[in-house]
């Protein structure tokens, strides 16, 4: 029974390899790729290179600089001291960045900023004009409607959109 | 008032966006769009030359009712308003607006101050495996900010406090002290020797 599961994972893995591989040709070299846990002085840090990639303001500040140059990205009260509830405001932040990548996929200008406001919860990005705006307002009332209903809270989308991306330095 | 045509690479083009969706309020109307050239209506709220639309939330909220009762109302000596954040900057913006709302409301207000910050600090190994000289510290920072009001009857400070916390910003946190007054009741009024004299002088 071993044998056939490790069959079955093998080959599960192999069709993620394949599925994931852009070029077909690189079917070749099949690697198994692991990250460690993010190293604390790598974290967030984009480091320098040559010169010609382009970096926004939040990704140019490192994250020793938050609350001195830089600010928060998820707002809300649970990580004061005397409050609860931290570790579920963080569950739904990753959850809905993650939506917000996936349903404006390849829009997104900057990080999706998250601020809880008693019941509600708005979010904000900045978004490139990549669609018609008409598909952009579906796109906004969807989210927000399915959010709401899986939250159980008011959620409200702030969107602004941009020509291209406001770099602020190139690394 | 129709402002030039814009000859550029940004294009603009004119939506009607009110009928649409329902929940948000009014918006910019104007977007770009590409290969479409039009002469762009100026809203009043944007006056931008260069058009992106962008949604704002408008947070609606339902009138009051004004109830009217013959019970008297609470007397509170202080209430004492604690708020909480990570940023001194906000608190500090936020006290503006507190002092700013009472002294207009009329309301006597104590001590404003700042009680000192709490600094909650973690320590923990920088790598996954060995190396445990090398740390890395982690900190959360509360600064607080105590506004006092004194000599509140319950109304207003409920619809001072209904206030205030409606216009909270978002990553704070208050805590709200109340004092109240009470009348002393009757039986503990007058003491109780004046009615029932002490008459056991004779009692060796």
């Amino acid at each position: 029974m071993a044998a056939s599961l490790s069959f079955t994972g093998s080959a599960r893995l192999l069709t993620a390899l394949a599925r994931s591989s852009a070029l077909y040709n690189s079917f070749e070299s099949r690697s198994f790729h692991a990250t460690a846990v993010c190293c604390k002085n790598r974290a967030a840090r984009i480091r320098i290179g040559k010169g010609d990639k382009p970096l926004t303001y939040e990704q140019a500040l490192h994250p020793h600089q938050i609350a001195h140059r830089k600010g928060w990205l998820s707002q809300h009260a649970s990580n004061l001291k005397g409050e609860q509830g931290a570790a579920e405001r963080t569950v739904e932040d990753v959850f809905i960045r993650r939506f917000m990548f996936g349903t404006f996929h390849g829009c997104l200008a900057n990080e999706v900023v998250i601020k809880r406001r008693g019941n509600v919860l708005v979010v904000c990005a900045l978004m490139l004009q990549k669609m018609p705006p008409q598909k952009f307002y579906f796109f906004i009332g969807y989210s927000e409607s399915l959010l709401s209903h899986f939250y159980k809270c008011p959620v409200k989308l702030e969107i602004q959109t941009l020509q291209e991306k406001a770099v602020y330095k190139y690394v | 008032m129709a402002a030039p045509l814009v000859v550029r690479r940004e294009l603009f083009s004119l939506v009607n966006i009110l009928g649409g969706i329902s929940q948000l309020g009014p918006r910019g109307l104007g977007a770009c769009s590409n290969h479409r050239k039009c002469s762009q209506t100026r809203f009043e709220l944007l006056q931008r030359p260069n058009t992106f639309f962008h949604t704002a939330a408008y947070l609606s909220s339902t009138p009051f009712t004004i109830t009217v009762t013959d019970e008297p109302d609470t007397l509170f000596q202080k209430v004492v308003v604690l708020v909480k954040a990570h940023d001194r900057a906000v608190l500090d913006s936020y006290e503006f607006f507190a002092t700013m709302a009472a002294k207009e409301l009329g309301i006597t207000m104590g001590k404003v101050f700042e009680p000192p910050k709490d600094i909650e600090r973690l320590t923990l190994l920088k790598s996954v495996h060995i190396y445990k000289k090398h740390r890395v510290q982690y900190e959360m920072r509360t600064h607080y900010r105590s506004i006092e009001l004194l000599h509140v009857t319950g109304c207003t400070a409920q619809v001072y406090l209904e206030y205030i916390q409606r216009n909270l910003p978002e990553g704070v946190a208050m805590e709200v002290t109340k004092t109240a007054m009470e009348k002393i009741p009757d039986h503990i009024l007058e003491p109780m020797w004046k009615d029932h004299p002490i008459d056991d002088k004779s009692s060796k």
